[in-house]
């Protein structure tokens, strides 16, 4: 796909895409992963913990990315790695986008299902979703980052007003004593943290769509920031209301937190219904840019044109996204694609980053 | 696309036999205009003299018995100025001031003469070719044929019928000023020079309708406006391939950017306050002869929603207004569907106090939500229609009367719960608060497809409707300009005049996303 | 700038087309007039009614143990449209159907084969459990399919009643619902310090995994009437109830707690024996656990503010200090005194820590918690707790008193 100067993007809304692809399915489920793992009330700071080494791996992502400002990961690694070894990683990351994709719709539809629409068959959901995700991305980068935001801000405001609703039901003392146990339990919880905020790995392909791609760090640190302090304030009241044993026995913590509480006299009354909307909004998003990303892929790939390949994904997205069998088999499906990230967005960058400066660093000393 | 190529076939049809019917005058015109005037008169009552109104005027100029002749229509011209100045110059004064040389004259009166020191009337030209002659006459000026003369002297004296300036009736406002674009362009070019000397405006002449010529102004200022902007607005224009433009909604329709949208593109206004605003910021109208809706170009949404008024009253007003505008524009779009929505489908996510009265409301009702709204929605729409077509004095009566009428028999009869008419009553107050009416009706028009969304996946369909028109909405441009602007992308320093309306003091420079050459609004 | 011609109307027509195909399946709608809206439920031993029983003398039954009765309140449309457009004397506002069984979802889908319009739980407000199903099963198989399903929200309030918990949600004054009643009282607990904390499914379900022991508000019924009283002691073990506390002793547990929002303190004047009534504006409780090698202690130290709300100490002026002093004095010994029956209580009788005092004991002290949390209501009732209350009365409202 050739970039016409005019599909650029500027350095907020960059972060604003980054934002909005790691807020998605972690905002229901990261308060129980992540005690899960850490048993003791001190989930938060393996929140905090794992934010901070995402922002880590992102920077080395945005450095990498940086040493060809024009080219997109797809492009470049080709140089770095040579065609065959490039190739295939490209293909890769483009599955990963896709099984991300996939994993994303099939739990919302779940969700949907069990709370919203009891007995409206999965297909129906996931297609229509679909479709209006089609819609969008056909418009290429500029409209993506244009609608992620106007959903930030919504997100913001409602969420906000929803969990701090919450307070009603908010005990300090389920989140005592902090460190009670030792550092041990935090750590342990770290990775799972850290995987809840994928999402930075979409710099890879995005710099090359910034009108400054120098600002790509600054982005980078804004968009896993916002994401870290919801995650913290989410993690902090779910485990606030439910203690760490009510939390890790809910499939999704933050939907049952804001079922925990009736406020009479607002109008709502019930406030799940502005949790859903949010985080069907902030689904959408992680949907739309995973699914970019990769027909992006295919398309520089291939270098052709996106169009074709973003109608063809569609039916391969369905089918991956109606593999899983049931919520077990799906979360494992989310676990993998964790640890896939983990190895491709953690280690394979850096790596590269290693790599591209070796040779750099050569080709620079045979010009001097 | 379609519509468009259809649009330009009509007009390629209607070009070749026009051609044909043509070319017999054409060789008429090409035929040089004679010193005959008996040969020229016969030509142009061969041209126009079948029509009824078309007035020839023989006489004999002064005393001097050269014939000559004046053409004009009846009503188009103004029988007062040729009763009052032209015949008498011609006949009278003619003869009392050149008696003398009377003799010499016969054969030598040259356009010159009479242009110079005997007609008294402002606009004067002449032509050689009689189309071009009668075209002018059948618009409203006095053609004079003199024998012996090689030319034909066109006079201005074409007098539009024009309706005095009254109050804009789409745009009424509370405070602002009283006045309204009228049908008359040169009368409407005028209400924009006249509203304080603008520096640099100019006013760019067009014609546009193949078959039916009318005149189009593009107006800007000249050392703000983005001369892109400009560049683009005259090449849509002259793109306009059609027979004729009857109103400036012809113009809107095929210069608009994405003529799929349900949402208006370009901004008609009747108010010149408006249009000298848009101006202001850096945007081009367009005025149209025959029509006082004068289109605004490029727009945005958050425009639509907004009113002159806004920027006359203080802030803090303004403000609350302008939030009470958005709000109901949210509410006009989604009140239905989410009833649909928590009524059909989520019972569990309403208040168990409202959810029992609703029930108990509604436990007569033999219709689900969708039908029950549907049949609601569809009346109010209708009663609204009906209210606009009936004449004034009985128009509000009727849709009073109308909705109160249907809506509480419609809930004695139990067709419809209480609930939903006052649903249905929220939701046509707020798009009646909307200041722009076509807007208006996009968004009337949108909420039906929000409903079905609603009837099939509840709030979720309502969610995945929006998505989808906002979907719509960002890929959406006016003329190069994102219709969401300035709300997205992000531009903190113009969100002052978005939701809020800030103090005139805050807002020192022009909208960025017009790209002006002069950024400066206040010092 | 150029006039776009995007290449999305295939988009557009195969997305309208899509939806105008799914309206016919409107899968998951149900209009809100067609359910009845469940707001009430009561567990029992199992007692089929009469109408079951001739129910099943026809033939009404299917293989299940008759073991628990479940008494469904709900709203059903034709009562809700009498009772908002009817008005003057009311029917009874509410419909109270019961199902004997084994399963609680069996039970409810039988309901379905009872009425056209189907429960739905998305309004229940309250479960209220018998004392003797309680003491016989474990809470958590109890509510376990209120706790997995969707529809149910965790929010639902769950009691425990003396008598047959069908009788709580009777009442025979027109207009009223007895579901609505009793999750109303539990919001009066600004006024009384007999009233514990809401204790929603959530909650209950949290305390379950905890393994401590927990209280639980009782109701009592009769004759229509409810009254909250005392609270029912839930064993960390066994998920079992294992005891009740009485109104004041559940008094001295607020009072321990800390939690209370407001209430009264009834005391005597040592002098005249006259009743002298505190009442309690803020309270303030902190438990200190010491841990000393292998003793843990605690300290309760209880704090409260508030005002002389009733004297019948004729002679007293309560402008006088002293006589202010006094009536704190008395009030701290009520307390003092509800405090050690209820620790007494705790301690000796049931083994069972309600107070959160393991709680304080994990917080402060996370390590030896661990150790001891496998039979801490033992290690709890061993050991030794201080207490101290002080109370200051700020405030004796409008009235002086006489000054004589």
């Amino acid at each position: 796909m050739i970039l016409s100067p005019k599909d650029k993007i500027t350095t907020p809304q960059a972060a604003v895409i980054v934002i909005n692809f790691i807020l998605g399915t972690g905002l229901l489920t990261l308060p129980r992963s992540s005690t899960e793992k850490v048993q003791t009330p001190d989930a938060w700071i393996s929140v905090i913990l794992g934010g901070v080494i995402t922002i880590t791996a992102g920077l080395i992502m945005v450095k990498l990315s940086q040493q060809f400002s024009e080219k997109t990961f797809y492009q470049y690694i080709n140089d770095i790695v040579g065609k065959w070894v490039g190739g295939l990683l490209s293909l890769v990351v483009i599955c990963y986008f896709l099984t991300t994709s996939s994993f994303q719709i099939r739990a919302m539809a779940e969700v949907i299902r069990y709370l919203l629409l009891e007995g409206t068959p999965t297909w129906a959901i996931i297609m229509i979703f679909m479709w209006v995700g089609l819609y969008l991305i056909i418009g290429g980068i500029n409209p993506i980052a244009r609608l992620f935001e106007i959903i930030l801000p919504l997100t913001v405001i409602l969420f906000l007003v929803v969990t701090f609703m919450s307070f009603k039901i908010f005990e300090i003392d389920n989140l005592r004593p902090v460190l009670g146990e030792g550092i041990v339990p935090v750590l342990k919880g770290v990775k799972t943290t850290a995987l809840a905020f994928s999402g930075p790995e979409i710099m890879l392909l995005l710099i090359p769509f910034m009108n400054s791609p120098k600002k790509a760090g600054k982005a980078l640190l804004v968009g896993v920031s916002i994401p870290l302090i919801f995650y913290v304030i989410t993690v902090v009241m779910v485990i606030g209301a439910l203690s760490i044993d009510g939390v890790v026995l809910r499939t999704w913590p933050t939907l049952d937190l804001i079922r925990s509480f009736e406020v009479a006299g607002l109008i709502f009354e019930r406030f799940e219904s502005l949790l859903l909307v949010v985080w069907i909004m902030q689904i959408f998003a992680t949907f739309t840019i995973t699914y970019f990303a990769a027909a992006l892929g295919l398309a520089q790939l291939s270098k052709k044109s996106i169009h074709p390949f973003m109608f063809g994904l569609l039916p391969v997205l369905y089918i991956i996204a109606m593999v899983p069998k049931n919520m077990n088999d799906l979360f494992k499906v989310g676990d993998f694609v964790g640890n896939v990230a983990m190895f491709l967005f953690g280690l394979l960058p850096l790596l590269l980053l290693i790599i591209s400066r070796i040779k750099g660093g050569k080709k620079h000393e045979t010009i001097t | 696309m379609m519509m468009k190529e259809w649009l330009s076939k009509i007009g390629n049809k209607g070009k070749d036999p026009d051609k044909d019917k043509q070319a017999p005058a054409s060789q008429d015109t090409t035929c040089p205009f004679t010193d005959n005037l008996h040969f020229n008169l016969e030509c142009l009552k061969q041209e126009i003299g079948h029509n009824w109104d078309v007035h020839f005027r023989e006489f004999n100029l002064g005393r001097t018995g050269i014939r000559s002749v004046i053409i004009f229509v009846d009503g188009l011209s103004d029988k007062d100025l040729i009763d009052k100045h032209i015949m008498p110059s011609l006949m009278v004064d003619f003869s009392a001031e050149y008696k003398q040389n009377l003799p010499y004259l016969k054969g030598s009166i040259s356009k010159e003469f009479i242009k110079n020191e005997v007609l008294s009337i402002s606009e004067i030209e002449a032509v050689r070719s009689i189309k071009e002659l009668a075209s002018k006459v059948l618009t409203g000026s006095t053609a004079l044929l003199i024998d012996g003369s090689l030319d034909a002297l066109l006079l201005g004296t074409a007098k539009h019928k024009t309706r005095a300036i009254e109050e804009p009736v789409s745009e009424a406002l509370v405070r602002g000023p009283r006045v309204g674009f009228t049908e008359s362009l040169s009368d409407n070019t005028s209400f924009l020079r006249c509203s304080g000397e603008i520096e640099n405006l100019s006013l760019v002449k067009f014609q546009v309708g193949k078959r039916s010529k009318k005149d189009l102004v593009v107006a800007y200022i000249k050392d703000i406006v983005d001369p892109e902007l400009v560049q683009e607005v005259e090449n849509r224009i002259k793109k306009i391939d059609i027979d004729s433009v009857p109103e400036s909604g012809y113009v809107e329709q095929l210069i608009e950017d994405n003529y799929l949208s349900p949402f208006p593109q370009v901004q008609n206004t009747e108010r010149p306050d408006r249009v000298v605003a848009a101006l202001m910021e850096g945007r081009v109208a367009i005025l149209l002869d025959g029509t006082p809706f004068v289109l605004i170009v490029p727009v945005t949404l958050s425009m639509m929603l907004q009113s002159p008024e806004d920027y006359y009253e203080r802030w803090i007003p303004g403000t609350f207004i302008r939030m009470l505008r958005y709000l109901a524009a949210i509410l006009a779009l989604f009140t239905p569907s989410l009833y649909i929505a928590f009524i059909s489908f989520h019972s569990g996510l309403i208040p168990t106090k409202l959810a029992i009265s609703i029930i108990g409301t509604r436990s007569g009702v033999p219709f689900p939500a969708l039908i029950e709204a549907l049949f609601m929605e569809i009346a109010i729409e209708i009663l609204r229609e009906a209210g606009l077509r009936l004449p004034k004095p009985i128009g509000p009566a009727m849709g009073i009367v109308g909705g109160l009428i249907i809506g509480e028999a419609a809930v004695q009869a139990g067709i419809v719960s209480p609930v939903l008419v006052i649903v249905v009553a929220l939701t046509a107050i707020s798009s009646f608060s909307i200041p722009h009416y076509s807007i208006g009706i996009t968004l009337r028009m949108l909420r039906f497809p929000a409903m079905i969304c609603a009837a099939t996946f509840g709030l979720y369909g309502v969610i995945l409707f929006f998505l989808l028109m906002t979907s719509h909405l960002v890929k959406l441009k006016s003329f190069g300009v994102p219709y969401l602007s300035p709300a997205v992308p992000y531009r903190l320093s113009e969100w002052k005049d978005l939701m809020v309306r800030m103090p005139l003091m805050m807002m020192k420079r022009r909208p960025k996303m017009l790209h002006t050459k002069n950024p400066i609004r206040k010092g | 700038m150029k006039q776009s011609h995007s290449n999305t109307h295939p988009l557009f027509i195969s997305l309208s087309v899509l939806l105008f195909l799914s309206l016919t399946g409107c899968w998951s709608s149900h209009e809100i007039e067609e359910q009845s809206l469940g707001i009430g439920l009561a567990f029992d031993k199992a007692k089929q009614s009469s109408i079951e029983k001739k129910l099943n003398e026809q033939g009404g039954a299917y293989s299940k143990r008759n073991l628990i009765t479940t008494t469904y309140q709900f709203i059903t449309p034709q009562v809700a449209s009498s009772t908002t457009k009817q008005s003057g004397p009311q029917q009874k506002s509410y419909v109270n159907v019961s199902e004997t069984g084994d399963s609680m979802h069996q039970m409810v889908r039988e309901l379905s084969l009872r009425s056209e319009q189907p429960v739905t739980a998305h309004h229940m407000k309250v479960v209220v459990i018998g004392e003797n199903l309680a003491r016989s099963y474990k809470l958590e198989q109890l509510l376990d399919q209120n706790l997995r399903e969707s529809e149910l929200r965790p929010s639902c309030l769950v009691l425990i009643s003396k008598g047959r918990a069908s009788n709580t949600l009777e009442t025979k004054k027109a207009g009223e619902i007895p579901a609505f009643r009793l999750a109303g009282i539990v919001e009066n607990a600004y006024r009384t310090t007999r009233i514990l904390p809401p204790m929603s499914h959530i909650k209950v379900e949290s305390k379950i995994k905890s393994g401590s022991s927990f209280l639980m508000q009782k109701v009592l019924s009769a004759d229509g009437q409810v009254k909250f009283a005392g609270a029912a002691v839930i064993d960390g073990k066994t998920h079992k109830m294992t005891g009740t506390l009485n109104e004041e002793e559940l008094e001295g547990v607020t009072w321990i707690t800390g939690k209370g929002k407001g209430g009264v303190v009834k005391s005597f004047d040592k002098e005249t024996g006259q009743p002298i009534v505190y009442e309690i504006e803020t309270m303030k409780s902190s438990i200190i656990p010491h841990v000393k090698r292998d003793s843990i202690s605690f300290d309760v130290n209880i704090e409260s503010v508030g005002r002389l709300s009733e004297n019948w100490v004729v002679s007293a002026g309560t402008f006088k200090n002293e006589f202010l002093k006094n009536a704190e004095k008395s009030s701290e010994e009520e307390v003092k005194r509800l405090v050690g029956n209820v620790l007494e209580k705790m301690q000796k009788e049931y083994k069972a820590d309600v107070a959160g005092f393991g709680n304080r004991l994990r917080i402060e002290h996370p390590k030896v918690w661990n150790k001891v949390k496998k039979d801490w209501d033992q290690r709890f009732s061993e050991a030794p707790i201080n207490y101290d209350v002080k109370l200051t009365i700020n405030d004796y409202g409008t009235t002086g008193g006489s000054k004589k």
